[in-house]
Order: C-alpha cells, then structure tokens, then sequence
C-alpha cells in the first residue's frame, strides 16, 4: 500500500480546482468560506449505511459521484419564448405573484419584483447579485446559522461549490399578500448543480414563498443539491414550499434549516413526485418563545422512485410549539424512509411539539420505512407522534364503487383524498391546484 | 435484460473464498466452494450489510455483521436473524474469465 | 387500596436488595477476558470439543466487534471489563435440595424469599448465584410428563442431541457484540423443553444472584416449547451495591414450536452500579404465541430488546415493556418484532417512567417482509416524567415491505398533570401518596399481567422509589 490516503468523494470534476474555480472574482471572506468548506468535505467520509440517518439510502448504489460534472454556469437570455416548454407550463399555471425567478440550469435568467414591494425595501434577486449589492447581509447569514458545512459531507459540498442561488429579503413590518414564485428547470444530463436559497424575515414582516424545480426525464444520473436557509426574525411569518417535479435520473438533494425567533410562524411544504432518488434534510429550529412551525410532507411514488425524509424539530426555547404531517402514497416498486426527531431541549418546558407519518401502500412492491424519534429533556411538555402504514380504505373504495364510480377513479379519489389533507394544511395560492393535478396525472398514469 | 456480465478472473476467487465485485452497478460476493464458483447478491437480507467479510464454511455464508448464514448455492436463509433469501446469480466460467448474468 | 396501608414501609430510600454475603468461591478465573480465561471456564465445565470451538471463535467476534455507538453511554465500561471477574464458580456442584445449598448461600435465597415462592406458586425453580446455577429443582409431577428444566450445563450434559440442535441458532455468535461475548464465557443458566401438549399450570423460575463485588454474569438460557404446550419463564435478578461497576450480559434463546404458548417475564431489578446487557429472542412458529413481560427497574445502564420472530402462519408475539429510571439510571429498553408470515400479528406496549436524573429510551423495530400478507401490529409508548431533569427518549423503526400489512405506531411524553395532583391532595392524600397512585395506574396494565406476587413486589418498589421524588 502506498501512503497515499484516498479522498472520499473527489473526483474528475469535483476537486479542490473547482472549488477555486468557483471562488475566482470573490470577495476574500467568501473565498475563504468556501475552503473551509471544502476541507469539511475533504474531511467528512462518505456516509454509509452504517450512519444512522443513511440507513435506509445506500449512496454505493444510488449517487455516482464520478460520472457526474459540474453544470454549465453560462447565462441564458431572459426571453420567456425561449424557455423550454415543459418550464412555460409550470410557470403559466402560477397565479399572481409578488415577484418572480427563473433559474435554468442552476444559472438565475429572469427576476422580477412589484415595484411597490421594492420601493418598500423587498429584495428578491439572484445571490451573486445579492453578494455585489448587499454583501454584509450575505456574510452574515449564508453558510454561518443555518445550514454550516459541519452538518455533513453534502452540506459541506454545497457551501464549497455553490455557483448561484435565491436571495429574499423582506425588511420589518413589511407584508406580501401573494407568493414570490422561483422555478428552476434543469436540462443537463449528467451534470451536477449546486444552489442556495437564503430567505431572511425581518420581524413582523410576512412572505409567502414557493419554489418549484422541474426536468424532463434525463438520460444520465442528474444531481441538484440545493441549501435552503430561512430566518423568521421576532413576530415575522413565512411560509416555504418546495414543489419537487424532476424527471427521472435526477438525485434530489433539498437540505434545509429554519431558525424562528420569537413568537414568529415558520411554516413548511415540501412535496415531492419526481426524480429517482429525493433526499430532503429538514432541520427546525425554534429558538424563542412563542414560535410556531408547521412541518407538512407529501410524496407520491411509482417505478423505481426512492424517497428519503429525514426531520428534525429542535426545541430550543421552551413556550413553542411544532407540528409535522409527512403523508405518502408509494406505488410500483417505489420506497419512502421518513425520519423524523423531536428533540426538546433541556429547560425548554411549555414546549407542544407533534409529529405524525402515514403511508399508504398502492402496490405489493412498494416498501416504507418510518422512524419517528422522539428526545426529551424536559418534563412540562407535549409530544407526542404516530406512524402508519397501510393499504387504501376497502370502506371508502367501496363506499364510492356503490355510488357507481369505476374502480380506479374511486382508487384515485380516496389517494387524492389521503394527501389532500396535506394541502389543505397550507392554502397558498394555486399550490394545492398545483399539486393535485400532478398527483392525478401520474396516478391516471397507472390505469 | 438478461445480460452475461465479466466480473473477475477465475484465479481471482480461490476455494474457500470470497470476493466482492459489481455487475450492472449491482453489488455482488463471488463464493468459491471447492473449485465451484457461486454468486449472490452482496447484501445481506437482514440489514443490507455486505456479505463479502464473512465466513464461507462449506456452502454455507455467514454474515460477519450479525450471524445470519445463507447457502451460497441457492442464497436460502440458513440462520436468523435472516428470514428472507438474498438473490443468486448464474455463473461461468469462459476462458480464464468469471461471468454471472444478471437481471 | 386504604391509604395507611400504601404509606407503610416508605421507610426506606435505599435499594433493599442490597446486602452482601461474604465472598465465597471455589474458583474464579483472573480479572479480564482472554483466551485463557474462556479455556479455563471451559475446562472447569468438562465441556465436549466443540464447544470450546464454539467459546474460541466467539471471543475472535466478539474482539472484531467496535462497541456500540448507540443506545447508552459504555465509554466507562470497557475499562470495567479489564477489572471484572468473567468466571466465578461459588460451589463444587449444583443441588437439587435447598438443605445441601451452603447456610450462606442458602440464607441468600430465603432472604429473597424464593424457597417460600417455590412452594406456593411454582412448578420448578433455579437458582445462579456468581457464575454458577447453585439450585435447580422441578416438581416430580412435571418431570413425570418429561418436563426437562435444568441448569444450562446439565442440558449440555444430559441431553445433547437437543441442545447442539437448538443453541446458538436463534440468537447467533455474530448477532451483536455482547452475545458473542456471552458465546464465549457464558455460565449458568437454564435448559427447559416442554414437550408437546404439555401445559404447565404454574410458572417456572430462576433467580439470577451476584455477591462478587467486580464480576460479570453471563446467564445462557435455552428454551423448547413443543407443539401446544404452554408454559410461564420468570426471571428475577438482583445484586449488592459496591461502588465498582459490574456486568450482566445474558443470551436467552427461545423456540416456540406450532400453536405452543410461552410466556417470558422478566423482573430485573439490579444495584445501580450494574451494567445489564442482554439478548433475548424467540423464534415463533405456526399459531404459536410468543410474550415478553420485561420489567426493568434496576442496573446503572440496560440495553435490552426482546424479539419475536415470527416465522411460522398466524404466529403471534406480545412484547410488554415497563421501564422505571430513578437518579443516574438509563433503561434503555423496548422490543422487536419481525412478521415473515402470513396473517401473523403483534403487539408491543411500553411504559416508562423517568425520574430524577434518570433516563428511559423505548427502541424497536417493527419489520413486515414481502409476503406477510396480512399481517398486523400495533405499538404504543407512553413516558412519564417525574421531574425537569429526567429524559426521555422514543426510538421506534418501523419497516414495511408488504402492501397488505397494517401498522400503526404511537407514542406520548407526559409529566404528572398537577390538577390530577390537586384533585388527589384535594381527598386529603399526601402529594408523595398522591404521585404513587399516580404511576401505579400507569403501569396497571402491566402489573395485571403479572402474577398476584409479583405485581404486589412491582407496586411496593414503585411506591419506594417515589419516596424522596416530591419537592
């Protein structure tokens, strides 16, 4: 054996090279987080099965890091006519909208925001722009609070490579009455994207925010890593959704962390019905009293779909309260793994914190794992959870076949109905359409 | 889809050992029991840990993980706290070459 | 109950197991694990060649085994087993009349009144103490029918076609690291076959006994329940305070054979300078039914998941958990079931009760293979907290692979509600006395499970242990 030691996860195209590639043209303190970054990763092993929160996703056989290069960074024009057609459907079914961004392939192509917001101080831009025009806001959160490189080797990845990303602002007391809308298309087999969304609430501000990414199916194993942070300062509300439609050959990698500050509401969907392999790390973070997070899932699976939650609810102030609802319909041969922890902090008393995971199995192959955690240190509180998994409702099958509905559209209907509940947790303007018609189309799919 | 794929050299896997290769991006544990070479998939039908650290005894592969014991001929469950067969792959042998089919 | 009646003997804070006999042995190997150390519990056994294999290639798994990560805290422990005694053999042979058992030892076993229980309430009883089982002893009416329990070593003796058929196969060497440490140096212990259509009317029982300060036990139990038999296995253990940690690592092994019954219950109530570590599994054929009653009070840290395979069509498994964690205690307990059959069910209640500084984690697993058509289990956890500084924890892995099962999981933490306090105050009770009724009507449906006698014992040591827990 030579005394040269492997470095798990370096390849061709991901590399100390790229890092630097990266870096070129930024400002030093960017630089150097993002080498510090990358010795994380240098430094983080691969996780294996052996790791509690990679049990159930065997990175040997679902990620193949070498074949993949980094995604073309070049700009495309910001011509809506020219968007691809399955990015122009996505977008037209959107509603009003306070402001909008388009990312194709990981590079930001249009942005838009209603003048009155941006006359009020409501930043909404690409982060590279945001590094040029608000650098001492960017400094002080991205890759810091939220979602560090210490948190894993993918984390680390991200904060190492990331080439563009969201950027929100919304200053103090200021609310929005419709969603910002961001969509993201990705068309390039084969590559690899890294993005970041960093979304900071100030207090008593309000901000609904919808992010959708989307693909056609690719023919090579696509990776689209994305680190989402978002801040509800005191008393501010936010609401995040994550609409995951990629195609197949896509590995989607969504880590997020969200820090709510006093008496502030940080609510979140995520949803996802596309790419092979969904990996979603959704870390809550109640920090001050009076804090409110809702935590809503849904995923729909079929072929050889892999999907993988893994939650977690810190209670780190005491007078808080958290609420999950992750709900899946798996057919085909398709497999969730939902993981979720409720940690409740020592001192944190007063604290409500639930979490509930339900699955329904559609198909003799379709395989779900759940593991609802629960960590209490402190003896004045309410947790509870629950888990299930099942097959549909003979009772309501039936109720609706003797009403005279066919056999799959009953079947359809008590599907949409078991994840409608999802939704209807969180009515955002045209998700809940959004959604459902998706649902329906890839369940019509199957008849 | 069902492909004839070269995984190793004959000499590669002498008797009474195992060795861990991949075919079509599967993980397999090539078994040599006496000159006969057997393949099974390389995960252990228990908890998915690979089977190629373990012990081969006869025909009979025990996981170094956790004890379950399978029979490298067919992939049957042997032991606890295995209850489920892991898959079996056909083997050749052509010319100095090892090939399993998969699919 | 009256309530004068429930204040009497809270006299006492302290563990009333406590007390220590002079220490007394024939032979103990040196402190620490070796290959010379298994070769000479070996030989001091008479054991057949293979079984030496068996010891030998255990201590090779369990020293490539890393300690676990998980669960409790065992960075303290690997420097307790370079001290500990792994063999410790108090006597020459084992009695079948308490007269012949040494006065000491004898006095041992009265004092935890077991000579008293075998005449009321059971069909047979075996008693370790150190290393070696001291007493072994079944009613002449159940040894008619061929009842056969005995100490593991005159299993291994007696009837070895048996023995070699069974041991080692439901929980294997490599199944953990602890096991195969057990694999290799277990002692004492008990073999029991119940043969076909018998039922045994009342329960067997071994009580497991440590007096050396720094040793280990490691109880390996074997156990065939034939085709429709039934019977009842109770367990108890208990152990002197030293300010020196001690280990407990037992392996039990359990066959229950078609449409047979067995019950396995478990009153572990340790020192709390105890490590108890155990394996326990059944195998669990057609129509069988299989059911843990695990009661843990005692030891400084128990990492123990009883399991059922369930193997065989319409096979079922019943796991009962009740965890009680005081000051600097961490049970660390819950139970698995594995449905790899048709229209097999389970069902897994655990509740725990954490106080002071003391820690309980409920862990299982609920797995349903491809093909358990119809399967069906439920599982529910409930925590209760005494005060702000105990920790609970909830830890369930639930894994579906069949379309027809039906699974359901719940779990809740509470603390005793102060207007459930208030209410009982209110009738004039104490706030201690109050609180004890309390926790025993949360842990009712297990103690109803329990024999008269020991459900009585599991109250008393409830209330003793809510002494001292008010203000």
């Amino acid at each position: 054996m030579s005394g040269l030691k492997t470095i798990e996860g370096v390849t061709d195209a991901i590399n100390a090279e790229a890092v630097e590639a990266r870096a070129a043209g930024e400002p030093e303190w960017l630089r150097e987080r993002r080498r510090h970054a990358w010795r994380v990763y240098e430094e983080t092993p691969m996780p294996t099965t052996r790791l509690e929160e990679w049990r159930y996703t065997d990175l040997t056989e679902k990620l193949d890091l070498g074949s993949l290069h980094l995604g073309t960074t070049e700009r495309l024009p910001d011509d809506p006519a020219s968007f691809p057609t399955g990015l122009q459907e996505a977008m037209a079914q959107d509603r009003e909208a306070s402001g909008h961004l388009v990312l194709i392939d990981g590079a930001v192509v249009h942005t838009d925001i209603r003048d009155d917001l941006s006359e009020k101080g409501v930043i909404l831009c690409s982060l590279r722009d945001a590094l040029r025009k608000h650098p001492e806001m960017v400094d002080r959160y991205l890759a810091t609070a939220a979602v560090p490189p210490e948190e894993g080797k993918f984390q680390a990845l991200n904060a190492a490579l990331w080439s563009d990303g969201v950027f929100l602002h919304v200053p103090r007391g200021v609310r929005l009455d419709v969603p910002v809308r961001v969509t993201r298309w990705i068309s390039e087999p084969g590559a690899a994207f890294f993005s970041r969304t960093l979304i900071v609430a100030e207090p008593t501000s309000q901000v609904s925010y919808v992010d959708e990414i989307l693909s056609d199916d690719l023919d090579a194993q696509t990776l689209t890593s994305s680190a989402v942070e978002v801040i509800t300062q005191d008393g501010a509300q936010v609401q995040y959704v994550a609409v995951q439609r990629l195609g197949t050959g896509a590995f989607y990698l969504s880590q997020q962390r969200t820090l709510a500050y006093r008496d502030s509401t940080l609510d979140t969907l995520n949803v996802n019905l596309g790419a092979s392999v969904s990996r979603v790390d959704l870390n809550a973070r109640l920090l001050g009293p009076g804090a409110n997070s809702d935590m809503l899932g849904l995923y729909f699976g079929d072929g050889d779909q892999h999907f993988d939650h893994n939650t977690s609810q810190d209670h780190v102030a005491g007078h808080a309260n958290s609420d999950l609802l992750y709900k899946g319909a798996l057919d085909g041969s398709s497999r969730a793994v939902f993981r979720g922890v409720i940690r409740v902090h020592e001192g944190a008393q007063q604290t409500d914190a639930y979490q509930t995971n339900r699955n329904l199995l559609l198909s003799d192959r379709a395989r779900a794992d759940s593991l609802p955690n629960l960590e209490i240190a402190a003896d004045d509180v309410k947790c509870s959870h629950g888990a299930t998994v099942g097959q549909l409702d003979e009772e309501s099958l039936f109720y609706l076949m003797s009403r005279g509905l066919p056999r799959e559209r009953a079947e359809r209907l008590v599907v949409l109905g078991f994840l409608g509940e999802v939704l209807s947790r969180l009515p955002l303007g045209g998700v809940q359409e959004k959604v459902t018609r998706a649902i329906a189309a890839k369940l019509a799919s199957h008849h | 889809m069902s492909d004839w794929v070269r995984v190793a050299g004959a000499g590669d896997c002498p008797p009474g050992s195992l060795l861990s290769v991949t075919a079509g991006g599967e993980a397999v544990v090539l078994a040599n029991v006496e000159g006969h070479l057997y393949a099974l998939r390389d995960r252990c039908s228990h908890a998915d840990f690979p089977l190629h650290d373990g012990f081969l005894e006869g025909t009979e592969l025990e996981c170094i993980h956790h004890g379950a014991k399978f029979d490298v001929c067919t992939g049957a469950a042997r032991s606890l706290p295995a209850v489920r067969p892991v898959k079996s792959y056909p083997v050749e042998v052509r010319e100095g070459d090892v090939f399993i089919q998969t699919g | 109950m009256p309530q004068n009646e429930v204040i009497q003997g809270l006299d006492l804070d302290t563990y009333k197991y406590g007390f220590i006999d002079e220490e007394k042995h024939v032979f103990r190997t040196r402190p620490g694990l070796d290959e010379d150390v298994v070769r000479q519990i070996s030989a001091h056994k008479g054991e057949p060649e293979w079984m030496l294999d068996f010891r030998l290639k255990a201590l090779k798994i369990y020293e490539s085994k890393p300690m676990p990560t998980w669960g409790g805290d065992l960075t303290s422990l690997e420097d307790t087993l370079k001290e500990i005694y792994f063999y410790v053999k108090p006597q020459e042979k084992m009695e079948r009349s308490w007269d012949d058992v040494p006065a000491d030892i004898k006095n041992t076993f009265e004092k935890l009144g077991i000579p008293e229980a075998e005449q009321k309430i059971l069909a047979g009883v075996g008693a370790q103490y150190e290393s070696e089982m001291v007493y072994h002893s079944l009613k002449q009416e159940w040894e008619d029918k061929g009842v056969i329990f005995d100490s593991i070593e005159d299993g291994l003796r007696n009837h070895p076609e048996l023995f070699r058929k069974y041991f080692g196969t439901v929980i294997p060497t490599a199944d953990n690291k602890f096991a195969a440490m057990n694999s290799a140096v277990w002692s004492g212990g008990s073999f029991v076959y119940i043969p076909p259509g018998v039922e045994l009317d009342t329960p067997l029982q071994a009580y497991f006994r440590v007096n050396q300060e720094r040793m280990g036990q490691f109880e390996r139990t074997l156990i065939i329940a034939g085709e429709n038999s039934r019977a009842h296995y109770i367990e108890g253990c208990t152990a002197p305070v030293y300010s020196t940690e001690s280990f407990h690592s037992g392996v039990i092994e359990i066959v229950v054979e078609k449409g047979a019954h067995f019950r396995y219950t478990t009153i572990q109530n340790w020192s709390n300078n105890m490590y108890n570590l155990v394996t326990q599994r059944a195998l669990v054929h057609e129509n069988a039914t299989m059911e843990w009653l695990d009661g843990n009070l005692g030891s400084k840290l128990t990492m123990k998941y009883p399991s059922c395979y369930l193997v065989g069509e319409g096979a079922h498994g019943n796991i009962l958990s009740i965890a009680y964690a005081g000051d600097g205690q961490h049970q660390d307990t819950g139970g698995k079931v594995v449905h790899a059959a048709p229209r097999t069910t389970s069902s897994i209640v655990s509740k725990s009760i954490s106080k002071g500084t003391g820690r309980s984690s409920y862990r299982g697993l609920l797995k349903v293979y491809d093909g358990a058509t119809g399967a069906k289990s439920n599982v529910e956890c409930d925590a209760l907290l005494i005060n702000e500084t105990a920790r609970t924890d909830t830890y369930p892995y639930i894994e579906i692979d069949e379309q027809t099962a039906h699974i359901g999981h719940e779990a809740t933490v509470s603390k005793i509600g102060d207007e459930q306090l208030f209410y009982l105050m209110s009738r004039g009770m104490s706030e201690e006395v109050a609180m004890a009724m309390i926790v025993r009507g949360f842990i009712e449906p297990i103690a109803k499970e329990l024999p008269l006698e020991y459900a009585v014992e599991l109250n008393r040591l409830i209330e003793l242990e809510m002494e001292g827990s008010v203000g």
